[in-house]
């Protein structure tokens, strides 16, 4: 399933999109592909590229809490969880 | 529809699942300018923000922003609430820091409301305000980081339009001072408090992780709010109306 892709903005406007692609067996999550991810600069390209192994590596850990959101997470995570969620509301509906 | 917004130093996500056609934009747009305007005024990591000005005597008391004088009525109700132990003095210097990020995600989500919003949830860093419920029937449920592993959830919590903050060293390190005595607070690894408003709930949680042990039975004590303390040594105590699952 594909996650809606989520905006990712800084000072108001826009400066990429997040959009993942999940492989579930039943309801597990057993890939994750990033279809998308903030690279219109250099410094959006280099947060990417540092956060997002650590991030797939966190939800293939955390999955199965089919949560919404988290309290007390760490800032980077917000735009990834977001795009995970919604492929998995997609996958449920 | 799903935005994140990098600002305050964090990140603030929005996920509103009511249906505004061509409301939306103007309202998520709106609810971003909350965002900006609060760290404009109150970021104490800008030179040329009026909290900043003010602490360097450029400008007095009278020439802030509005704002100003409401988070400051505000830090002084929930020190009184908290018998001291939220504090916006710091150093002998004004620093509301403690509550501007909580106060800006209530108040965008209030926005979110006033524009037809039924259903959304808006998290700042970590810390939660819902509204409404994602689905007909079903609650939001909001996961709370462990503090001591990374990446994994220490409960999950169900709300409907509460909101839930989460103090502790799992966002950025141990920061938080007592300031009654002025010294780093090490008692607890992370507290997390659930209720209706997102500033008090956000207030209450870094009092509580100043106050230590002791807060179990202070929060306990508060009429509708609920509390997860998690200790250094991974043990727990919650309130008695705390819902959410527990290992």
């Amino acid at each position: 399933v594909t996650g809606s892709a989520v905006t990712v903005g800084e000072r108001g406007r826009v400066f990429g999109t997040l959009q993942v692609r999940l492989t579930l067996t039943g309801t597990k999550i057993t890939s994750i592909t990033e279809l998308q991810y903030p690279q219109n600069d250099p410094r959006s390209s280099e947060i990417s590229q540092f956060a997002i192994p650590t991030l797939r590596a966190e939800t293939l850990t955390a999955q199965g809490a089919s949560i919404d959101s988290v309290s007390g997470a760490t800032y980077t995570s917000a735009a990834y969880a977001q795009s995970v969620q919604a492929a998995l509301d997609q996958a449920k509906s | 529809v799903r935005h994140v917004e990098q600002v305050m130093g964090t990140a603030v996500s929005f996920d509103v699942r009511t249906s505004l056609g061509p409301e939306l934009a103007p309202a998520l747009r709106e609810a971003v300018r909350v965002l900006h305007r609060a760290d404009a005024v109150f970021s104490t990591y800008r030179p040329d923000s009026d909290i900043e000005r003010l602490a360097r005597g450029e400008i007095e008391p009278a020439d802030c922003a509005a704002e100003m004088a409401e988070v400051f009525a505000l830090c002084a109700e929930l020190e009184r609430e908290t018998g001291g132990y939220f504090s916006a003095r710091y150093r002998g210097r004004l620093d509301p820091t403690g509550v501007v990020k909580g106060w800006a995600v209530q108040r965008a989500s209030e926005l979110l409301s006033a524009a037809g919003s039924t259903a959304h949830c808006v998290n700042g860093g970590g810390d939660v305000q819902t509204v409404g419920e994602p689905q007909s029937g079903r609650a939001w449920r909001i996961g709370i980081a462990h503090p001591l592993e990374a990446g994994a959830l220490a409960s999950v919590v169900e709300v409907r339009g509460l909101a839930v903050a989460t103090s502790g060293s799992a966002e950025r390190g141990a920061h938080v001072i007592n300031p009654l005595t002025g010294r780093p607070a090490n008692e607890l690894a992370s507290v997390t408090v659930v209720g209706p408003q997102l500033i008090r709930a956000d207030a209450y949680a870094t009092a509580a992780f100043a106050m230590g042990r002791p807060a179990l039975d202070w929060l306990a004590s508060v009429a509708g709010y609920e509390a997860l303390l998690i200790a250094p040594d991974g043990s727990a105590w919650a309130t008695e109306g705390f819902t959410g699952t527990r290992d």
